[in-house]
């Protein structure tokens, strides 16, 4: 019986296995495979709690596979995940965890501990351990949420072997990730106030801003596409949960605050 | 031991009476469709007979409380390797009860070298629209019952119908505010509980059955002062399925504060 309300372990009782590199892959070098890909991802503290952001593209080599990508994904009322990697994979996590967070919870009646949803993140990294060395499952998450036991906002991100980081200030994800981390530091650091004193609206000007800025020197971060009304994906995280920007928002703010220095 | 077919009728028999009187001191559990969703109702000592089986589910039991967490972690365990594996709108409560909970009661009940569960079962599922609410009881033999509007559970079929007769006369029901779905639900319950104490008196003094038919259902000032007198050492427990709530999972159970003021008006009534 599920006491230990593992939600996981139950699945594997079943038969089922996640992660399971197929063998023929093992030889192939990542580049070859030509999988599909993820690409910039962000988490910001922010005055109210955590802003988490993404583009909307994904690539298989050269190819645009696809730029309507959501790949800030809701896990509960107070948990998002982040992904960078191979969507396959990634959605397949996020399934695990968010049945896994909900099994807790009815079958324990208690909500499971931020630290515990942490843990659960970086245990199905583990297990993935051998598809991301073979090149066909590398995941790259940045894992936010409230935690209700320190009565803030918070924000993880991970290697893809499963070690877990706290970003502070910031995290970021993915290949157009390391343009907008020289910006994180310098905006945080030299700015009149930091990255967490910012309202709202600031926040998500930034955001924007630093996901365009990716766009410009990373071929595999979607941007902002005006003619289609595609946005980014821009979440907001405090105490009440989470609040998805509306691409409405994100049109006047960007035609405002955005456009204009592009 | 049961080598005769009517040796085995007769052990069933018994077995159905001994279960009669493991209910008799439980509390009955009501639930019904309101204009937002559906509510579950019942008065409970400590621990709690309400639960969240999945996103829309909700469950409400009456039993032992060891046999009642075997089986929610059945459902529990049913729901969510279902729910995974296809989609969360795979995961009924008509095909959990049919293929899953019932035949396994059934098997217990019938096994008469082993113990059955003392349990009997709602569970209310909140569909996407009001029309596709749905409801189903459970008894401990394993036969079960789907219904529409509402369901009860309670000692014995006839009290449960009276209960759910009594949630039938209330017109607008579908219509109902979440405080007005808790009133009738409360008064629902009390009926319930009420016949069964009266009904265990009579067993106690060995008479006939003198429960007092349908047509004769208890007056206002009888009901009234069973609340008075059950409430003040138990506690009313409240559950609602939301239609409009955000995200998947739309069960809630509502906190003490949030069950007074939404009874207020009608415990006031009560004269002290």
């Amino acid at each position: 019986m599920g006491m230990e309300g593992d939600f996981l372990q139950l699945l594997k009782e079943r038969g089922y296995q996640f992660s399971a590199p197929a063998s023929g892959l093992e030889a192939q070098p990542a580049e070859a495979a030509e999988i599909t890909k993820g690409t910039t991802i962000l988490a910001m503290k922010y005055r109210d709690g955590v802003l988490v952001a993404g583009d909307r593209r994904a690539t298989a080599g050269n190819m645009v596979m696809y730029d309507r990508t959501d790949k800030v994904l809701e896990i509960d009322r107070h948990s998002v995940m982040a992904i960078a990697g191979v969507p396959a994979t990634a959605y397949e996590m996020v399934r695990i965890l968010e049945h896994s967070f909900k099994y807790y919870r009815r079958t324990q009646l208690q909500e499971l501990s931020f630290e515990g949803k942490l843990r659960a993140v970086a245990k199905l990294l583990k297990d993935n351990v051998a598809a991301a060395l073979a090149g066909t499952g590398a995941v790259v998450p940045v894992f936010a949420g409230y935690d209700f036991e320190q009565g803030a906002a918070k924000i993880y991100f991970y290697d893809i072997l499963g070690a877990e980081f706290e970003g502070v200030e910031y995290a970021v994800s993915g290949s157009g990730s390391p343009t907008i981390r020289g910006i994180l530091h310098y905006l945080n650091t030299w700015s009149d106030r930091p990255l967490s004193a910012l309202p709202e609206e600031d926040a998500i000007v930034q955001a924007l801003r630093l996901l365009t800025s990716a766009a410009e020197f990373d071929s595999a971060t979607g941007g902002v596409n005006r003619d289609l009304n595609l946005y980014p994906i821009v979440k907001l995280i405090t105490e009440a949960g989470i609040q998805t920007t509306p691409a409405n928002r994100l049109q006047s703010l960007f035609e405002a605050k955005v456009a204009r220095h592009v | 031991m049961f080598e005769e077919p009517y040796r085995w009728v007769e052990a069933v028999g018994n077995r159905r009476q001994y279960l009669d009187e493991q209910f008799q001191q439980g509390s009955p559990v009501v639930a019904l469709s309101y204009a937002d969703g559906i509510l579950l109702l019942t008065v409970s000592r400590g621990t709690p007979k309400l639960y969240e089986i999945y996103d829309r589910i909700g469950l409400g039991g009456m039993g032992h409380p060891a046999d009642l967490e075997k089986l929610r972690f059945n459902l529990l365990e049913m729901a969510h390797v279902e729910g995974f594996n296809r989609s969360p709108s795979d995961v009924t409560g008509s095909r959990m009860v049919k293929y899953g909970l019932a035949p396994v009661i059934k098997q217990a009940f019938e096994e008469v070298y082993k113990a059955p569960f003392i349990v009997k079962i709602l569970l209310a599922e909140l569909g996407t629209k009001a029309e596709r609410d749905a409801f189903l009881t459970i008894n401990y033999d394993g036969t079960f019952e789907e219904s529409k509007g509402g369901a009860a559970i309670a000692s014995t079929p006839a009290i449960q119908a009276d209960v759910i007769g009594s949630l039938r006369k209330q017109a607008e029901l579908a219509a109902a505010s979440l405080s007005q779905a808790a009133d009738t639900a409360l008064r629902a319950w009390a009926i319930g509980s009420l016949a069964q104490r009266i009904e265990k008196v009579d067993d106690e003094d060995h008479k006939e059955s003198m429960r007092p038919s349908s047509a004769s259902s208890p007056d206002a000032t009888a009901i009234e002062s069973h609340l008075r007198e059950t409430l003040a050492d138990k506690t009313i427990e409240c559950a609602v399925l939301e239609r409009t709530a955000p995200g998947s999972s739309k069960y809630r159970a509502l906190k003490a504060e949030e069950i007074n003021n939404l009874l207020l008006p009608s415990l006031n009534r009560i004269p002290k």
